[in-house]
């Protein structure tokens, strides 16, 4: 076993970047003892993305992620339908957690066109956002327990996550790509009777996040496997620019809840979870916290909410708003998706650019892949909360 | 940029720089631009508040970045939590540098590119945000510069601000920008046979629309 | 018809005419006494009772292939099921009335049906003996085991170590199975199903060699009448426990699956199955999964030992019509021997489901955590409880003049 490898080299990076191939220095790219696989779309742990990787034996020396399987041009369709008519197709990244990536959309379009959202909307949107962001980090999570073998971990997050879809579809009609969010509010209010069940479903929840944490977080098998590998330091974190569960497992406490309150969220008590080590264990536990948040936040929500009000501004059928642009974020189940937006005066957007969590940790994978091994591979990229459909738009 | 009640102000649309055939940005440096949006909840109400004055601390931060870099430096405009200020393509490296090692913004969140076929100009926006200062949490600054469509050629940022490879790399294939210092003008996203024009320019049409 | 006519006839005829029929109870057993036996009820009895003395029917219905097959059918429901039940679903549901009952049949013939594809490339020969290989190894461990008193296909007197020396195959073709497969997912398989399985031997032996300090010899049967009265798992806990992780490991399941470990390397060594290939390999693992069981049984178990709660006979004593009779098994009903049969197959159960457990409970292991714990923790485990076994030997509790001795 080449010995070099065996110590983790220097999580450092050098500002002379070395050609974009994250080779390390003593092999050339095409070298005989390499072997390359290509963990590609049609792999049991890869999901729609493509990354190519050379092993020197049971190492991995460099690896080159190759997104744009799941390419579909959201940001030009864009340019083709106005404002509302833009809320469908730009769920579809994330199909689960598709309250957050409409969320931003239309706080910056109600920033570009001047829309005020009413009180109760704020606080249904808020409501929404949080649902979906449970629904989404409890399916990352099943896939990340059967990367790991633990089908256990598969099945119950799975079937939990039925409890929020209800949620969802007594709310919003749809289960999950549910167009919930419009620029202006939300569609609809919320139904009879959708308190109570909403109430019941969380304290169940909370009963099973405990189970989940004496089978997963607790066993032995899986901190052996988790704690310790793929080590991001914060200055590393930083310079990367991840964002999300990655940063916040690496000890830097920013959520955009907190660093920049949207809508109602500055009337809410919560902390931005964050573990220190950077390992996989903490990234994988961080979101595990943060659904734990999450529950005291949909509480509180629920408690805070008027009564009774109007859920959305009263919009004319094609919104517009004088030239300009915008640039809002908002906190979802990946980390900070920003929309960039240029107006210029038309019904249409001029440009719309969508800065997705994914994408940004997506330069963390080559960083941590090399240098590991291979049995560590599903476990590292899957712990980099990347959904793969949502980077490549 | 501005919310819509200060037409008489010298903002800076896109449209108007129809009459501008060079590469600069218009040369207004405090633009009057009322504060629209405050910090708790995005409400059209707070438009009716027209301040002249934009928000102190961010005046402070371009304040800073003016008296460091003079008339290299132009800015948009300033807005809580977010500022924009545009640069030369030949500047952008020295006032990125700065802008990381003095102010204190450590990452890049995005890259963006813009195509303008009036001005003949594509911009590229790099938004960029600190988590290192405790200050700046909230705060995005834009760094936005001009290149020509024909001759579309800037200098990446790479080495000042890592996080952008992969954010220069779509705007290369999706924009047709290339990035001097870039290891990889490549193909990212799109498939490997694709054989036309860069498809968020604005003569790329969507079939059928 | 003229095939049949011109060359199937005669081939019988020549075979009736050369092949010595045997006798049974007295008479020929002709194809004509043994098709009258549908006919009348009194004939079946002596013909089973034929049937079961003769060595056929212990290498191919009990102990031999069919049991373990049947076992290792009904384990794979079950595993489906019981796993199901942990998860918080319900498992096979769909195929027959009742609960999925024909869940298995169904998978059968699915896989019968698909095509078996040979990627290209890949050595022919090697591609297609390796499943039979590993499915007639998996037979042949359970060739080996007793599984009543005197029930037993081949009573070697070094059993134990027979058995150990079939197991060792299992890595080669392992190997040659991957190597075969011409294609880099099941190469890192088969490297991996390689260190796993070796690393695994020896705690194995040593675990078991415990077991045979205490009973003084090496033949599986004389191993299971040693525990008459005490099993060997109260003196040897430790050992019983590095056996059954061994067993883990032997048989790939979690939460050592590597060598299959999905989200990797596809699926491993397996990759290039379909179809029947695959089929024989499930049905291979199994039968291991099973003899593995009967093993750890036999040596900490007591094997076949447990109350005599069969009743003396089934039935009403006295004279039988021919029909109660047929129905009471008489002649071949044993109370002793059906009753260790069924306590023999309680406890191999147990065993199995136990097994099963961990699948629902863990995630996959490294290969480097596995192969340290092969080779450092176990090893050194077992040894501690090969003291205990030697003390107890040589202090007297156990032995020829040993207290606890039971002959």
């Amino acid at each position: 076993m080449n010995r070099r490898l065996a110590e983790r080299p220097e999580s450092k990076i050098d500002d002379t970047v070395n050609r974009g191939m994250q080779v390390l220095k003593e092999y050339t790219a095409d070298d005989d003892r390499l072997m390359t696989l290509s963990v590609g779309p049609q792999h049991p742990g890869s999901g729609h993305f493509r990354f190519t990787i050379k092993l020197d034996g049971d190492y991995i020396v460099y690896c080159d992620p190759d997104p744009g399987y799941v390419h579909r041009g959201e940001e030009k369709m864009c340019e083709y339908r106005n404002f509302i008519q833009n809320i469908p197709h730009l769920e579809r990244p994330v199909i689960h957690d598709s309250a957050n990536i409409t969320y931003s959309y239309s706080l910056a379009v109600e920033e570009l066109a001047g829309i005020e959202v009413p009180r109760r909307g704020q606080f249904i949107r808020a409501l929404t956002s949080e649902l979906d962001r449970q629904v989404y980090t409890l399916y990352w999570l099943a896939i990340y327990g059967i990367f790991l073998g633990h089908s256990t971990m598969f099945m119950w997050p799975t079937g939990d996550r039925e409890l929020f879809i209800d949620l969802l579809d007594a709310l919003t009609g749809a289960r999950v790509t549910h167009a919930f969010n419009i620029p202006g509010g939300v569609r609809n209010d919320i139904p009879e009777g959708f308190k109570e069940k909403a109430l019941r479903h969380i304290a169940y929840y909370e009963k099973r996040l405990k189970e989940y944490e004496n089978i997963f977080y607790n066993n032995p098998l899986l901190r052996q496997r988790t704690e310790g590998v793929g080590v991001l330091t914060r200055e590393d974190a930083v310079k990367l620019g991840v964002t999300g569960s990655v940063l916040r497992a690496s000890g830097v406490s920013f959520d955009v809840r907190k660093a920049e309150p949207y809508d109602i969220y500055n009337e809410i008590d919560f902390k931005a979870q964050y573990m220190r080590s950077g390992d996989c264990f903490a990234r994988a536990y961080v979101p595990f916290l943060d659904m734990k948040e999450s529950c005291h936040i949909m509480r509180q929500l629920l408690d805070k909410m008027p009564a009774s009000g109007e859920v959305r501004a009263k919009l004319q059928p094609n919104p517009k708003g004088p030239p300009g642009e915008a640039y809002r974020r908002v906190e979802s189940g990946r980390g900070a998706l920003g929309y960039y937006i240029v107006s210029d005066g038309t019904p249409r957007p001029y440009r719309v650019k969508i800065s997705v969590g994914s994408f940004r940790n997506m330069l963390a994978l080559p960083h941590l892949l090399v240098g590991a091994k291979l049995a560590d591979m599903p476990s590292i990229y899957w712990a980099l909360n990347y959904w793969p459909v949502e980077a490549d738009r | 940029m501005s919310q819509g009640s200060d037409p008489a102000s010298k903002s800076n649309t896109p449209s108007d720089n129809l009459t501008r055939a060079d590469q600069s940005h218009a040369n207004s440096k405090t633009p009057p631009v009322p504060a629209p949006v405050s910090k708790p909840g995005t409400s059209a109400k707070d438009l009716s508040k027209k301040e002249a004055e934009p928000p102190a601390f961010e005046k402070g931060i371009i304040d800073r970045l003016v008296k460091e870099f003079g008339s290299k430096v132009r800015v948009l405009y300033i807005r809580p939590l977010r500022m924009k200020i545009a640069v030369d393509p030949a500047d952008i490296v020295e006032i990125a540098t700065h802008i990381r090692n003095a102010l204190g913004f450590d990452h890049a969140e995005s890259v963006a590119g813009t195509d303008y076929p009036k001005d003949n100009q594509i911009e590229v926006i790099y938004h960029l945000g600190s988590y290192g200062v405790p200050e700046l949490e909230g705060h995005i600054m834009s760094l936005a510069t001009r290149t020509s469509r024909d001759e579309a050629r800037l200098p990446s940022l790479i080495n000042v601000f890592r996080s952008v490879e992969y954010h220069e790399r779509e705007t290369f294939e999706m924009l047709g920008v290339f990035f001097e210092g870039h290891p990889r003008n490549d193909r990212f996203l799109l498939p490997e046979d694709w054989a036309d024009i860069p498809p968020l320019r604005k003569e790329f049409r969507i079939k059928g629309r | 018809m003229t095939i049949v006519t011109l060359v199937v006839l005669p081939l019988i005829f020549i075979i009736l005419f050369y092949v010595p029929l045997p006798l049974a109870d007295g008479e020929v057993l002709t194809p004509y006494l043994f098709l009258s036996m549908v006919v009348d009820p009194t004939r079946t009895l002596p013909i089973i009772q034929f049937f079961m003395q003769t060595e056929l029917f212990k290498v191919a219905v009990f102990p031999g292939f069919t049991y373990a097959a049947l076992i290792a059918a009904v384990t794979i429901f079950v595993e489906r099921k019981f796993l199901a039940k942990m998860q918080l679903r319900v498992g096979p549901l769909y195929a027959g009335k009742i609960e999925g009952i024909f869940q298995l049949l169904a998978d059968g013939l699915k896989l019968v049906s698909k095509e078996i594809i040979v990627p290209s490339g890949a050595d022919k020969l090697i591609f297609w003996a390796a499943p039979i290989a590993f499915v007639s190894t998996a037979a042949a461990v359970t060739a080996l085991i007793p599984a009543a008193p005197g029930w037993v296909v081949a009573d070697l007197d070094v059993g134990l170590i027979a058995v150990f020396a079939v197991f060792g195959f299992f890595p080669l073709i392992a190997l040659l199975f991957s190597w075969a497969s011409n294609s880099k997912y099941p190469f890192i398989g088969g490297l991996r199903a390689l260190h796993q399985l070796i690393a695994f031997e020896i705690p194995f032996i040593l675990s078991a060699l415990s077991v045979v300090i205490l009973a003084g010899t090496l033949n599986l049967t004389g191993i299971a009448e040693a525990q008459n009265q005490y099993w060997y798992i109260l003196f040897l806990p430790i050992s019983a426990f590095v056996f059954y992780i061994s067993s883990l490991a032997e048989v790939e399941r979690v939460p050592f699956d590597l060598p299959e470990a999905e989200s990797e390397i596809v699926a491993g060594w397996l990759t290039e199955t379909s179809g029947m290939i695959y089929g024989l390999i499930q049905l291979g693992s199994y039968i291991k999964l099973y003899a593995l069981s009967a093993i750890f049984v036999i040596l900490f178990l007591g094997g076949w030992a447990g109350p005599q709660i069969l009743p003396q006979e089934l039935g009403p004593p006295g004279e039988k019509t021919p029909l109660v009779q047929m129905l009471t098994l008489e002649g071949i009903y044993n109370p002793v021997q059906f009753n260790a049969i069924f306590w023999f197959t309680l406890k191999t159960f147990g065993v199995i489901m136990l097994m099963l457990l961990p699948r629902g409970i863990n995630p996959r292991i490294r290969i480097d955590i596995l192969l340290h714990t092969g080779w450092y923790k176990l090893i050194v485990l077992s040894f501690i409880n090969i003291f205990i076994a030697l003390a107890l030997v040589y202090g007297g509790v156990f032995g020829p003049e040993g207290v606890l001795n039971s002959g």
